[in-house]
């Protein structure tokens, strides 16, 4: 499997590398332990049954299975060996590589997080918060297209797939969807806590600001539409100023970049709330056409999620 | 037993749809995607503890009937849960020969046999697919859990092992054992799950004593064979703050048979004796507006309406127990409260619209408190459909089953047979209620004549049958019933101590005044606001005397086995002289939730103390008539 780069490449990604791809086997992949930021993965354990209320006859039918073989030694099979062939359809290929992308981007949001957190004042690393907020917000986008297209594969194959099979891919469909779109809602809270925690700082530091900046207005005027500078602009011109430095050209230099960052992190995150609510839609439209396909339908019914998620739809988009 | 059973249960399964491996808490592993083949025992077990959406969370995209035309799904596992009987086999082998999945992980209700085992290999030889039967395991879950504390055998053909095929007559011996291994196999599932070895107690002389010999044995020979003991290891220790084993109390239903007959006052008993409420979910034909009349014709054909009484639903836990009036009450609040906070919402989405188009003129109002004020609106929006949700369901089953009363007037029936199970003084005479041609159907006639039939302290003389039974079949009834508990009271001979219903008052508190507000959807006018007063039902008062070790001349003759000891299987005084903290009752023969919720009221004045039910069907009093209707006819 090739490792994500819809972007350029940022050394920041390294942290988060999970390692070389694994074989399909789902017993194996199952038995990951926890997929934490360290690179390596440590190696599997072995499943641990003795405190299961079940009792595994696998040992005992594969005995069974050797026995019968020895009986039927003469006798060779006709058919041709079938584990071996896989048919790897390109819809599986894909969903399995969005699969695998949407964990990825997972871990790297909640390192995000992590930092996000921080409200101490010195340790901001604001240049990497910037840079994991651009590629997730990437990998977002780019996940939210690849979606698009293994819905687009879905629909092709509508005619050609007997239900149960158009069933399985739609649902795979919508589930992919909606991990991205739970991911998404993380990813927004994050940027809001960490908004809230640029706003805490700069309160914090506003007690101890000097000299105004002129740049400062420059700026105010291109985001006087964004909804969350104005409350900022209500306040006086005070400005925020990088406390670490201590002459007055490195103040107003540090002060201008602060301010810039700052700027484009409130716009982003305005952004990627927009961006957000189409990925919202894309899943409701997608949980609409499933609903359309004719489901198999058992004893138990539908939930209602998919109406409140249009509902949801309806609140955040204008 | 510090998980519940349902609890239990549900990790098991969840456990199994992750194919047998613990699940890791992480999200951010990859998806895995499966498909999940059922038969209807496994439909049954599964549907009251996994909704689909949390089958979707676990990656099962597709869920579908064993014996049911499955489309091949390549490169996608299959989970397999399906109890091992020979069609189920069949099917099994036919799937592997059709190469319908990339691999399948066959795992069993309950113990595959050997040869059976025997049939997959070689269906799986010919078909070359070894390889891909990946996984092959026995779950024991064979049993439906319904409540955290309630649990029942398998649901399809439950008339195999029904209280009538118990009793009937002519039943042979091949068939009895066929229904005690039934029985036993699905009690040793469910202590398997529970992770416990019990201490039996059961009465002599009956389908229970069977039962408890043939329990005793499996659990001791299980716990004899140490490689393949299934109590060993975490699934005992871990997780369990009480030391002490569980007691088990095996009950037989013709210990009391006034009891199913009984007509209830509590929401979930009345739901289930009234209306069709089956493994949590009730169906009810919708309602257009107009009430149903009890001799009116038959209305047209409306559209079936079902709803799942879940855990999920906090109305619902608070008030399945509660007497029917609080129920009604209760909704009334909700609808209030909800009503409040819809009109919040309201408000706060005009506000917003204003905005909009208003730019900069609510400039007093905090831009990013109002965004904070409508997330937070759009995040309790799901909350606040699903609770418009459950008030709809509660209100609607609620009416509905307030028309059941209303036209059949049970409340007189439940004060009436109160009063006849607690030898209280009787006002009105039995006659008169049968010949009112206003109160209840002839079912509820024959219910009422039954109790009074079963409870009374002396035997009813000729002349009065007589008279009983002209009446009732002057209403219409069938009066086979009659013949049958004639029969029984005669073997059971528990004339000597009748079934002590304990002194139960039930008051009349006059008409509720808030429920007769205008406002409110449930007019109980003309229905009587009863009380009832705790009292315990047989059932509950052998526990209570085993449980706490308490001499009582109805449970010192029962046996004792321990499966743990290793002889002396005869020995009837207990060990253990301590009570117990924990206890699960059996009820042989078919249970309900009148006694469920007994037991229940009754747990809940012992804190520190937990009881489970069980039994070997669920039926309420319509379906057990008719049970004993064929018996009397015999």
């Amino acid at each position: 499997m090739n490792t994500r780069r819809c972007h350029g490449p940022r050394n920041s990604q390294e942290g988060v590398n999970l390692g070389p791809a694994q074989t399909q086997s789902p017993l194996i992949q199952l038995q990951d332990p926890q997929l934490t930021v360290p690179s390596l993965r440590p190696p599997a354990p072995l499943v641990d049954i003795s405190n299961m209320s079940v009792k595994d006859r696998t040992n005992e039918f594969q005995s069974v299975c050797r026995s019968l073989q020895g009986r039927q030694n003469g006798v060779q099979s006709s058919k041709p060996a079938l584990s071996a062939i896989r048919q790897h359809s390109d819809f599986n290929l894909l969903a399995k590589s969005i699969g695998k992308d949407l964990s990825n981007t997972f871990a790297k949001l909640e390192k995000l997080t992590i930092l996000a957190k921080r409200k101490s004042l010195f340790d901001d690393n604001a240049v990497e918060i910037e840079e994991l907020t651009y590629i997730v917000k990437q990998d977002i986008n780019c996940l939210n297209k690849q979606i698009a297209q293994l819905q687009g594969l879905v629909r092709a194959r509508q005619s050609q797939n007997g239900i149960h099979l158009q069933t399985h891919s739609s649902t795979i469909v919508v589930s992919l969807q909606s991990k991205l779109a739970s991911m998404s809602n993380d990813f927004k809270s994050v940027l809001e806590v960490r908004s809230a925690n640029l706003k805490e700082q700069k309160s914090r530091i506003d007690p101890f600001s000097q000299a105004p900046a002129s740049s400062f207005h420059i700026h105010t005027s291109n985001f006087s539409n964004s909804l969350l500078m104005q409350d900022d602009s209500k306040k006086t011109a005070e400005v925020s100023i990088d406390f670490r430095a201590s002459q007055q050209l490195q103040l107003i230099n540090k002060q201008d970049s602060y301010i810039q960052s700052r700027a484009d992190t409130m716009q982003n995150i305005e952004t990627t709330i927009v961006e957000l609510g189409s990925i919202f839609q894309q899943l409701a439209h997608m949980v609409k056409e499933q609903e359309e396909t004719a489901e198999v339908r058992e004893k138990w019914e539908d939930d209602r999620e998919t109406e409140i998620i249009k509902l949801l739809v309806e609140m955040l988009c204008p | 037993m510090a998980a519940s059973v349902r609890g239990k249960q549900a990790a098991a399964l969840k456990r199994m749809l992750n194919f047998n491996a613990p699940q890791l808490k992480n999200t951010a592993a990859e998806p895995v995607w499966k498909v999940l083949i059922y038969d209807r025992c496994g439909q049954d077990i599964i549907s009251p503890l996994l909704a689909v959406k949390e089958l979707r969370e676990m990656g099962i995209t597709l869920h579908l009937l064993l014996h049911s035309d499955r489309d091949p799904i390549p490169d996608v596992p299959a989970i397999y849960f399906v109890m091992p009987t020979e069609e189920n086999i069949d099917r099994i082998c036919q799937d592997l020969r059709s190469q319908l999945y990339e691999s399948y992980y066959l795992n069993f209700i309950s113990a595959i046999s050997r040869s059976k085992l025997e049939d997959i290999a070689s269906a799986a030889l010919s078909a070359n697919a070894i390889t891909q039967v990946t996984k092959v395991f026995d779950q024991y879950l064979n049993f439906i859990t319904l409540e955290d504390d309630m649990f029942i055998l398998s649901n399809q053909n439950k008339e195999l092992i029904s209280y009538h095929a118990i009793n009937k007559p002519d039943i042979m011996d091949t068939e009895m054992e066929a229904i005690m291994d039934t029985i036993v196999d699905s009690l040793f599932c469910f202590f398997v799950t529970l992770g416990a070895v019990p201490i039996i107690r059961c009465p002599r002389g009956n389908a229970a004593e069977m039962v408890a010999v043939k329990l005793d044995k499996k659990l001791r020979e299980n716990l004899r064979d140490a490689r393949n003991s299934l109590f060993t290891g975490d699934n005992m220790g871990a997780g369990q703050f009480s030391f002490q084993r569980p007691l088990f109390v095996l009950a037989d239903r013709n210990l009391d048979l006034a009891t199913p007959l009984h007509h209830t006052w509590t929401y979930q008993a009345l739901i289930h004796d009234v209306l069709d409420f089956h493994l949590n979910r009730v169906s009810m034909d919708e309602s257009v507006g107009s009430e149903a009349s009890p001799a009116g014709a038959r209305p047209k054909k409306k559209n079936k309406k079902s709803y799942d009484l879940t855990a999920a639903d906090m109305f619902w836990l608070k008030h399945k127990g509660s007497p029917f009036p609080e129920v009604a009450e209760s909704v009334q609040e909700e609808l209030d409260t909800y009503r409040a906070q819809e009109d919040e919402v309201k408000r706060l989405k005009s506000i917003m619209g204003l905005e909009g188009e208003d730019e900069g003129a609510i400039s007093s109002i905090s831009m990013s408190d109002n965004t904070a004020k409508l997330t937070s609106a759009v995040s309790s929006l799901p909350e606040l459909l699903e609770k418009k949700r459950l008030i709809d369901l509660h209100t609607n089953v609620a009416t509905a089953v307030l028309d059941h009363i209303k036209s059949r007037k049970l409340d007189v029936y439940f004060e009436y047979e109160e009063k006849l199970m607690s030898k209280s003084t009787l006002d009105k005479s039995l006659l008169d209620i049968i010949s009112d041609p206003d109160a209840g159907t002839p079912e509820d006639k024959m219910r009422l004549f039954l109790i009074f039939y079963i409870t009374a302290l002396q035997p009813t003389s000729e002349t009065d049958l007589d008279q009983y039974k002209k009446a009732l079949l002057d209403t219409g009834c069938d009066l086979s019933p009659v013949n049958y508990i004639k029969q029984w009271k005669a073997f059971t001979k528990i004339a000597a101590t009748p079934s002590n219903y304990g002194n139960s008052g039930v008051k009349p508190m006059g008409l509720f005044s808030r429920v007769m507000n205008s406002g409110s959807q449930f007019v109980m006018e003309g229905v009587k606001n009863l009380v009832l007063k705790q009292h315990n039902l047989p059932v509950t008062r052998i526990l209570d005397n085993l449980m706490e070790m308490k001499s009582n001349p109805e449970t010192d003759d029962y046996r004792y086995f321990d499966p743990k000891m290793l002889r002396g299987s005869e020995s009837s005084i207990p060990r253990n002289k301590n009570p117990f903290q924990e206890a699960i009752v059996f009820v042989v023969g078919g249970g309900n939730y009148i006694e469920y919720q007994n037991l229940v009221d009754y747990t809940k004045a012992k804190p520190g103390k937990r009881v489970l039910y069980g039994c070997s069907e669920l039926f309420n009093a319509g379906q057990f008539i008719k049970q004993l209707s064929s018996l009397g006819q015999k």
